[in-house]
């Protein structure tokens, strides 16, 4: 298990090193979700307040939602179809890393650049909007993790049903659109209209963004347009939404089992 | 291994082979493309699962115990699958680091050892497909392993490289690694090989050392006589002998005649010798001179070749 550990630490810094290596790449996964979060912000800036929050920094405080795709779950679709086609996969197998390693370390590389755009955030946040530092860092830590941990899987599941790495803009698709659409961006949950509520319920980028919300502000953000909570009653009010993902931690597993290939697709 | 097949949807690629391999040795695997060597390779590297028979390496099941059996196993597989973005020195050093994980300390001097010292700045796409092969070389021999995995070794290398891998490869078995390769190159194979096995379509023809195999070609004797071949049947006296039992092949060709002998008998190292002495008093009787005259063992070539040809 140590070695799995060591080995996912190593190839993640091998990943960062390759990605500064690669300007594309650098600008899907770094600039575009950024540049998004700009916009949000300077449109989302004249509503004055949403559920009690300046608008700007409601939004803001969603935009980890719409990271989570961009740095976790297209790189990742990306790199995994790509080394499987190249056959850098199959090469790393036979080296000494175990397959939990090679995804794995894939996966933590993800995470550092989703961290790293979380901790840009914050900065802004706090600088350019004038707002609070966050309420609740360990659970603001945790809704990252276990969001990286759900799109990776799932990242692992739609590169096997990826033919090639210039399909893998189209096969993310559906997921990016989803999650962009049905997510508490704008408003919370409680404020959006019945349909898309339900499916926004459902996804798996809402409850990491009501997760980072309540944390990040320390108020009930968990389905509601909350009220002040102590940390402990931040930690409770998250509950519901961490069983969320786990469950979705659970499918992208079976998913990414089932779909995953090591091996390219031939003919 | 014993009694391995191996399918694809409905095409068969290994169908039912069994060897085995001693400690130490030096193990070829031989065939056409698409013989179901890399196949069998896979399924031996643990990164396949066997699809039927028992396969067992240094004592584990190589898909099941793969944990424990890699890091006592190197592989050189096939084809590409480097990170072109990576110098070859960033290359090596991943690779190391990941031994050192596992507690496997990696040897020094891989890339003078595959001659590649002068490229170790060079991004690894910008390698030829001969240079990729030494880096792939030098990866898979990295942590010393106990058993060592070639698939087409020396596919892609030019004559110099491939004398150079040859001798890595000697080198290494002379430390004690066991090796299995498989190749296409004849001579590759009859060089480094204790013994090997020689594959076509899925199944195993022919297997042992290669003086074994090689015997199994039989001896060639040849010669051509300056006779056409009205004149060889109108002389008195009897025609061409047996020899050790064997008849001759004969051909014409321009006014002259062609002939070959296969021997096949179980002395194969006095055949050749036996069956001259008959044919050279047959020459003097007959007052003939045996142009040409050809004495060769057969080669590994001509076992190979009769067994593609079976398959035809």
């Amino acid at each position: 298990m140590t070695a799995d550990l060591r080995h996912a630490v190593r190839l993640a810094g091998m990943d960062l090193r390759l990605l500064g290596r690669n300007q594309t790449a650098l600008v899907t996964v770094l600039l575009l979700p950024l540049l998004m979060s700009w916009l949000f912000s300077w449109t989302g800036g004249d509503t004055a307040t949403v559920a009690g929050v300046p608008g700007a920094l409601f939004m803001l405080t969603g935009m980890p939602g719409l990271m989570l795709c961009f740095a976790v779950f297209i790189n990742l679709v990306n790199v995994y179809t790509a080394r499987r086609e190249e056959l850098v996969l199959k090469r790393l197998r036979t080296g000494q890393a175990s397959p939990a390693g090679i995804l794995g370390g894939t996966a933590l590389g993800g995470l550092v650049l989703y961290m790293a755009q979380i901790a840009l955030l914050v900065a802004w946040i706090m600088r350019a909007e004038d707002g609070p530092a966050p309420a609740n860092v360990p659970l603001l830590l945790l809704a990252a993790v276990l969001g990286t941990a759900v799109f990776a899987l799932l990242a692992m599941a739609f590169s096997g049903i990826t033919a090639s790495a210039e399909l893998a803009q189209v096969t993310v698709l559906p997921v990016l659109l989803v999650t962009m659409v049905a997510g508490p961006y704008f408003a919370p949950l409680s404020a959006m209209p019945e349909p898309l509520r339900q499916i926004a319920q459902a996804v798996p980028a809402t409850p990491v963004v009501e997760i980072f919300r309540t944390a990040y502000l320390g108020a009930d953000f968990v389905g509601d347009a909350g009220g002040p909570l102590s940390t402990g009653e931040q930690w409770l009010a998250a509950l519901p939404s961490l069983g969320i993902l786990l469950a979705w931690t659970v499918l992208a597993g079976l998913a990414a089992r089932w779909l995953f290939r090591w091996d390219p697709r031939r003919g | 291994m014993n009694g391995l097949r191996q399918r694809y949807g409905d095409f068969e690629a290994v169908r039912g082979i069994s060897f085995t391999v001693g400690e130490g040795e030096l193990f070829a695997l031989l065939g056409t493309n698409g013989a179901g060597k890399t196949t069998t390779m896979e399924v031996l590297e643990g990164l396949r699962a066997a699809g039927d028979g028992e396969v067992r390496v240094l004592g584990l099941d190589p898909h099941r115990q793969r944990r424990r059996l890699r890091p006592k196993v190197g592989i050189m597989s096939q084809e590409g699958g480097f990170l072109g973005d990576l110098t070859v020195a960033e290359t090596v050093a991943v690779w190391r680091g990941m031994a050192a994980d596992v507690g496997r300390p990696s040897a020094d001097g891989l890339l003078e050892l595959v001659g590649l010292t002068g490229k170790a700045r060079t991004r690894v796409r910008q390698l030829s497909g001969g240079q990729k092969r030494r880096l792939d070389l030098a990866l898979a021999v990295l942590s010393r392993p106990e058993l060592l995995f070639l698939d087409e070794p020396t596919t892609g290398m030019d004559p110099e490289a491939r004398r150079d891998t040859w001798n890595t490869i000697q080198r290494l078995r002379g430390e004690g690694s066991t090796v299995v390769l498989t190749t296409h190159y004849l001579e590759e194979a009859e060089r480094l090989a204790d013994r090997l096995a020689i594959m076509h379509e899925g199944t195993i023809h022919v297997a042992g050392t290669v003086d074994d195999v090689v015997s199994g070609a039989g001896d060639q004797i040849a010669f051509r006589l300056a006779l056409g071949p009205q004149e060889l049947r109108e002389r008195p006296g009897e025609g061409l002998p047996f020899l050790a039992g064997q008849a001759p092949t004969v051909t014409y060709a321009g006014g002259t005649t062609g002939v070959t002998y296969t021997l096949t008998g179980p002395e194969p190292a006095e055949r050749a010798h036996a069956a001259l002495r008959p044919l050279m008093a047959w020459a003097h009787a007959q007052d003939l001179t045996l142009q040409r005259l050809e004495v060769r063992r057969g080669t590994l070539e001509d076992v190979f070749l009769g067994v593609v040809g079976e398959g035809r």
